[in-house]
């Protein structure tokens, strides 16, 4: 799961654990299991934000192909 | 050649200058005169200088910016048609402005209005901003500092997305072409969730195009929620109206598109400490019942200890009893013995009684009535035993009695 868990997903999912977990009536291994998983969560949604670098395209526009033809700047 | 009707001259110049995009959307001013108002509400004026005079009419809905006289200077907007009843070339004003104020200035506020109108900067329809885009369109120059900024912002904010430039120029004949097709691009794109429109500062001028119809047109029919971050905080663009959300600054914009990683990261740390707080209560919750019930199993076994003592002591006494009833028994029976021992034939026999039996039947002989002359007898005594006959009888305890030795000698 954490390979396609999105960083949005998995903090939603933490903060869905976190929430069961506040709420209570588990059984202790719930519980636990919930604990670890919501750990685990948190791991995997800091070291994405550690390890995310920004990543930039730019889509082909009559413009930009206008511009590359004339080699000049717009503004 | 040919020989046309009034009806068809006048609609083909009609068709003429309908078709005329100069004619169908113009600023004309002038001087109002031979104002009159129709019964149901339409104004009919000439607008006039030193040279020329237009025929003008104003429908109800059409709009006033100020009271409307003979003599006063207006700058109004409309478009160029012909009253073919009449055969009177008019200008149906949509607009009256009263004189002095820049076109620019005129413009925006006639385009301000009119999409007001219709609705486009409708607050109900302002969508949400995705809380963890994944990618942005940018719609901006791609030369200049705008781009590289918002980058940079939102490299540092949150890196966790992929900004997507769809080039365009901002300024000048062709920008506001350029935003459209710079829009429809990114419509055409999988996954865009946000765009940002930008501009860096200029003036009312350089910023136009983002006061021109098709630009807020474009805004308006974009897939994904818009900021609009053009010029500064002082400008207000027809952009910034419509787009779903206005930031002040091109910087601004990108600070609002994206979360920033220090509020998150301190989220998921508060999300951690939230995780273990609810495991350590779950855990003492449990714990603590636990000790409950063990208190209470404590207080409702029974004291062991004492019953330990309890059974000491029940073996004590048992054993004391025990010893007594033995003793007691022992007595009893040595008692018994010696009753037993009385009453037993050997004693009896010692004390020189005997036993006399049939010799053939060894029927007990009590009873005189039981033996005869001549009958052959076995006589028991306490060591031993001898045969005897019987020779003589004698019925009656005295004869026996008379047999006896006397004590006295």
């Amino acid at each position: 799961m954490d390979e396609q868990l999105s960083f949005e997903e998995g903090l939603n999912r933490l903060e869905k654990i976190v929430q069961t977990l506040e709420t209570g009536g588990l059984t202790l291994e719930e519980a636990l299991s919930l604990f670890e998983e919501g750990m685990h969560l948190a791991k995997i949604c800091s070291e994405r934000l550690d390890a995310a670098e920004l990543k930039i395209s730019q889509l082909q526009t009559a413009f930009e192909e206008a511009i590359e033809n004339k080699g000049e700047s717009p503004c | 050649m040919k020989i046309y009707s009034v009806a068809e001259v006048t609609g083909y110049l009609r068709e003429l200058l309908e078709t005329d995009s100069l004619l169908a959307d113009l600023w004309i001013s002038g001087e109002v005169s031979n104002l009159s108002e129709s019964a149901a509400g339409h104004l009919y004026f000439t607008l006039k200088d030193e040279a020329s005079q237009l025929r003008c009419v104003l429908f109800r809905r059409g709009r006033l910016a100020l009271p409307l006289e003979g003599g006063v200077a207006v700058v109004a907007h409309g478009r160029i048609s012909i009253y073919e009843v009449a055969g009177t070339l008019q200008f149906y004003v949509d607009l009256v402005q009263p004189e002095g104020i820049g076109i620019l200035h005129l413009e925006f506020e006639r385009l301000k209005a009119k999409l007001e109108e219709e609705g486009l900067f409708d607050v109900a329809r302002k969508r949400g901003l995705p809380p963890f885009p994944r990618r942005i369109g940018v719609v901006t120059s791609p030369t200049g500092a705008v781009f590289s900024d918002i980058a940079n912002i939102i490299s540092r904010r949150y890196p966790l997305v992929e900004l997507v430039l769809s080039p365009t120029p901002v300024q000048g004949d062709g920008a506001s072409e350029g935003i459209v097709q710079a829009f429809e691009a990114l419509n055409e794109t999988e996954g865009i969730d946000l765009v940002i429109l930008a501009r860096g500062g200029g003036s009312l001028e350089e910023l136009w195009a983002f006061n021109e119809e098709r630009v807020a047109r474009a805004i308006f029919s974009s897939k994904a929620p818009v900021i609009s971050g053009v010029g500064h905080d002082t400008d207000f663009t027809i952009a910034d109206f419509v787009a779903d959300l206005r930031a002040p600054t091109p910087s601004a914009a990108a600070e609002l598109a994206v979360p920033h990683r220090s509020e998150l990261e301190s989220r998921i740390q508060s999300h951690r400490r939230s995780l273990l707080a609810a495991l350590w209560g779950e855990i003492s919750q449990r714990r603590s019942g636990v000790d409950y019930m063990a208190g209470r199993l404590k207080s409702l076994s029974p004291d062991v200890d004492r019953y330990r003592q309890r059974i000491e002591e029940l073996t004590k006494l048992a054993s004391m009893h025990l010893g007594s009833f033995l003793a007691i028994n022992r007595e009893k029976l040595r008692s018994q013995q010696m009753q037993l021992s009385t009453l037993s034939p050997i004693a009896t026999l010692s004390r020189g009684y005997a036993q006399v039996q049939h010799s053939t039947t060894w029927e007990v002989i009590s009873r005189i009535a039981q033996v005869h002359r001549g009958d052959v007898i076995d006589v028991r005594v306490s060591d031993g035993q001898f045969k005897g006959k019987v020779t003589g009888l004698r019925k009656g305890l005295q004869a026996w009695m008379s047999n006896f030795p006397s004590k006295k000698g």
